[in-house]
């Protein structure tokens, strides 16, 4: 572990001012049993003010000066790659804590959760550290000072990466992946961080970023983590002023909403909402396992309980196999009860089981009506579902473990039936063997898609994966090319 | 015995069992849960068996589900229906050659509109079983005063008249029938204008090209004014988004109208994005603000093109009239949820003859006994998540 050494009275002194100011309603912090180092450590109800987040980004900025200097790449790899192991580690106080906290707070199961953190952690490490850089930046030291072009380069220009001063991240949504990810592309590019995160969803990344502060106080003084309810202009209009860099997620209205309010200064990073599909060619029908091949289907449905834009809505599967589109979905059936037995998908707000049962019952009234659909459904319970119907128009699903499973003659007809969703296309995941399964990615590729993975690995992006086809790390930074 | 023969001698026994249902004109016989009669449970399976066989997407839907005539014993385990239904198929026992009238949701926009179909047989239940539970929930009739179930019997049960000191002015903002043939509401509002309103009761909406309706505001303060200066008591009739318009118009002219004493205001529907969305509690402010009408007099209505029968805000609660009952059933298991929770309304009108009594519809409530509160749509609350759908 590393010792940074205590906080400067400044920092401390800010953390216990803003606390004093609060007046507790519900001490959700004395329940989660976590030190008040984030404003999103207040109780539950606090209210955050336009002069407490405005001091706490000028704080975040004289930190960043102060502190982030001291870090070189390699010794930010050294920490990072020991906190990915530390969460891969069963007892890791902070996993250990989100996995027992978690079901409650989240609402993901423990063993969702568990795999979930999982996934994350385990690109969290060196060797794709090291990677992420040398793929965006073109040498590992470019972030420490100049560096020159590999060798073989028959110029002399030597070029230096230098992150924001203050960057805004504003996350959408209940997975962490994304926001966490971005906490370590942030603090390799050196730049200080307020993550804004959607009212009730702090919950991991603010679980990480105190792991990051116990190892490492000093950059976990150049890091925020708030919680406030989405469209206040008024706290947001401090963040734009602030920061020189702003990163979104949220629908597209939200990310033109935020585009129009940003000063003309300052880099603006918008993701949108995606979606994602499988699709399952004849030949891997042919010569996979069916239970393995639907196995690892189920699998992507059932991580953080597809509600990631990189989950599958929809498995596209060719006819012509020995197995048919329906006997796949039958098999995805049959494997997401058996998920649904080790890793439960957990209890679900009333008007989200609604949403599913109400849309069940739709297609159960067209499958008595009509042989081209089929449902297989949990008993007893909206845990899962599956949809099996003729028609290869693309539906987008209501997620929490629904999907849909459609026959097609082939690509064709499968990229026609998706085309009112190919501008939000994310991932599609691939089940294909030899030499076509280049052509099949290429022609996805020229569609749309922007990351083609195995089926099974959809919610598991590598480290270098180009977040909706952008280099994470490469669009955070500035260069100074020195042509000496 | 002839198919349509059966239908009719079913709905004159339902008509009969409309007629004796509210004997007392107020809200007495409320406390009871008239759905536990035998009556109730005895038209109810037997209307089960009637659509069973001869509304052939129900009997699929039954049949998918394992069930038949054989296994439900009890009128709570009638399967029933997806609203959607009548989005997609002909829910309907009627003959083509009977399907003499027909209702289209208003729906919104984009999206298909279901159609209830309807002979003249069953149009004439519908518009029993309207006028009955309207007349108990709004009119209080005096003794002396014609009752429904004294209006009739079997096809027309409007054979008599009210006294003309029994009649009441109706301000309805939707548009006439012939401007919006096919809308269940306003059949309903020109049923309700017809039997018991005055003859200077008015529709003040018209229907645009697109079936739009727009409120004629200058109309409705011009009626609304009249009967100001003649202390009529009004009954406003009309949907949320029709009254925003109306309350907007209002507003915008800096005035505050004062309806005379024993107005009433009845509310129904949502916004499907034809006005700004308000709460229930801010529309009836709004109401009670610019024409006067306490929040007591506001009734909120809970209809759809898919039902026969409505139920009316009633001491907090929505309630059906006693030949239709209401239950909230969970989401996860399809059973009834306990008093106080949450769940999915479904409801089982016997008045829906000639299509499917039992319809889950896609609305989330609140079990309160045997009645309910209304919390929204199921199908509009989506997953947050990063994908596209979440919000």
């Amino acid at each position: 572990m590393f010792a940074d050494g205590g906080l400067s009275g400044d920092q401390r002194l800010f953390h216990s001012v803003v606390v004093a100011e609060i007046r507790y309603s519900l001490n959700m912090c004395v329940q989660l049993d976590l030190p008040h180092y984030f404003l999103a450590d207040l109780p539950f109800g606090a209210e955050i003010t336009h002069s407490m987040l405005s001091d706490a980004c000028d704080t975040l900025i004289r930190n960043g000066e102060n502190y982030l200097p001291e870090w070189t790449t390699e010794k930010l790899i050294s920490m990072f790659d020991q906190l990915g192991h530390d969460w891969l580690n069963a007892n890791f106080p902070h996993r250990k804590y989100a996995l027992d906290q978690g079901p409650e707070v989240t609402g993901f199961s423990r063993q969702t959760l568990a795999n979930g953190l999982d996934a994350l952690f385990e690109t969290l490490n060196r060797e794709s550290l090291e990677e992420l850089i040398i793929q965006d930046l073109g040498e590992l030291n470019r972030l420490d000072g100049f560096a020159d072009s590999r060798s073989g380069s028959r110029t002399r220009h030597a070029a230096l990466a230098r992150g924001p001063e203050l960057i805004a991240q504003i996350a959408a949504g209940s997975i962490p992946n994304a926001t966490i990810l971005m906490i370590v592309f942030g603090m390799l590019a050196r730049s200080a961080q307020l993550v804004k995160c959607a009212s009730g969803s702090t919950f991991l990344p603010r679980l990480f970023a105190h792991s990051l502060y116990e190892v490492a106080p000093k950059l976990g003084a150049c890091l925020e983590i708030v919680e406030w309810r989405g469209g206040d202009k008024h706290l947001e209009s401090v963040l734009f002023e602030k920061s020189d860099c702003v990163i979104a997620s949220g629908s597209d209205e939200t990310l033109t909403a935020i585009r129009q309010r940003l000063p003309g200064r300052g880099r603006f990073l918008g993701y949108g909402h995606r979606v994602s599909f499988g699709y399952v060619t004849v030949e891997s029908l042919a010569s996979s396992r069916l239970s393995d091949l639907a196995g690892r289907a189920a699998a992507d449905v059932v991580a953080w309980n597809q509600l990631g834009c990189l989950s599958p809505h929809v498995f596209y599967v060719e006819h012509g196999g020995r197995v048919s589109a329906v006997q796949f979905a039958e098999a995805l059936a049959g494997e997401l009860e058996k998920l649904e037995q080790s890793e439960p998908r957990g209890p679900l707000p009333t008007d989200q089981a609604s949403t599913i049962a109400t849309r069940r019952s739709f297609y159960e009234l067209r499958a008595s009506n009509s042989p081209e659909t089929v449902l297989w459904s949990s008993p007893e319970s909206t845990s899962w579902t599956v949809v099996y119907e003729a028609d290869p128009l693309f539906q987008v699903s209501c997620l929490n473990r629904f999907v849909y499973v459609k026959g097609v003659t082939g690509l064709k007809q499968a990229i026609e039936g998706a085309d009112a969703v190919r501008k939000n296309i994310s991932t599609v995941g691939l089940a294909s063997t030899g030499p076509r399964a280049e052509s099949i990615a290429l022609e996805f590729a020229n569609w749309g898609a922007t990351r083609i993975c195995a089926i099974g690995q959809m919610q598991k992006p590598p480290l270098t994966w180009r977040h909706d086809g952008r280099p994470s790390l490469g669009d955070l930074v500035t260069w100074t090319d020195w042509e000496r | 015995m002839n198919q349509n023969l059966v239908f009719d001698d079913f709905i004159a026994r339902v008509r009969a069992f409309i007629g004796s249902s509210l004997s007392e004109p107020d809200s007495a016989s409320l406390s009871a849960a008239p759905s536990d009669s035998e009556d109730f449970e005895d038209l109810a399976l037997h209307l089960f068996r009637f659509q069973f066989e001869n509304v052939p997407v129900y009997r699929r839907f039954c049949e998918g589900r394992g069930v038949s005539e054989k296994n439900v014993h009890t009128w709570r385990e009638i399967p029933a229906l997806p609203v959607r239904a009548f989005k997609e198929f002909d829910v309907s026992s009627l003959p083509v050659a009977d399907r003499t009238s027909v209702f289209y949701s208003s729906g919104t926009a984009g999206q298909k509109s279901s159609r209830h179909l309807h002979s003249a047989v069953s149009l004439g239940l519908y518009e029993s079983a309207l006028l009955r539970w309207f007349s108990h929930c709004f009119l209080n009739f005096k003794d002396t005063a014609l009752r429904v179930s004294d209006l009739g019997s079997n096809c027309d049960p409007f054979v008599g008249e009210l006294a003309p000191s029994e009649k009441r002015r109706f301000v309805i903002l939707t548009p006439a029938a012939e401007q919006a043939p096919n809308s269940s509401l306003v059949h309903m509002f020109e049923t309700i204008k017809r039997v018991f309103g005055d003859c200077d009761s008015v529709f003040a909406g018209d229907a645009d090209s697109q079936c739009g309706w727009t409120v004629n505001s200058s109309r409705v303060v011009a009626a609304l004014e009249n009967a100001i200066l003649h202390s009529t008591p009004v009954i406003v009739l009309g949907t949320a988004f029709s009254y925003v318009h109306l309350l907007d118009f209002v507003a915008s002219q800096h005035r505050r109208l004062e309806l005379p004493v024993g107005s009433k205001v009845l509310e129904t529907g949502g916004y499907k994005g034809r006005s700004r969305t308000l709460t229930k509690c801010e529309l009836h402010s709004l109401i009670e603000t610019c024409l006067g009408v306490s929040e007591a007099k506001i009734i909120s209505e809970y209809g759809m093109s898919e039902l026969s029968s409505q139920a009316y805000l009633r001491g907090g609660f929505f309630r059906f009239p006693p030949w239709a009952a209401a239950c909230v059933v969970s989401p996860e298991t399809g059973d009834e949820v306990g008093d106080g929770e949450q769940g999915l309304i479904r409801v089982f009108d016997l008045a829906n003859a000639r299509s499917v009594m039992g319809i889950q519809t896609e609305d989330l409530g609140v079990r309160r006994g045997d009645a309910f509160e209304l919390i929204g749509r199921a199908e509009l609350s989506e997953p947050r998540g990063c994908s596209l759908m979440a919000v």
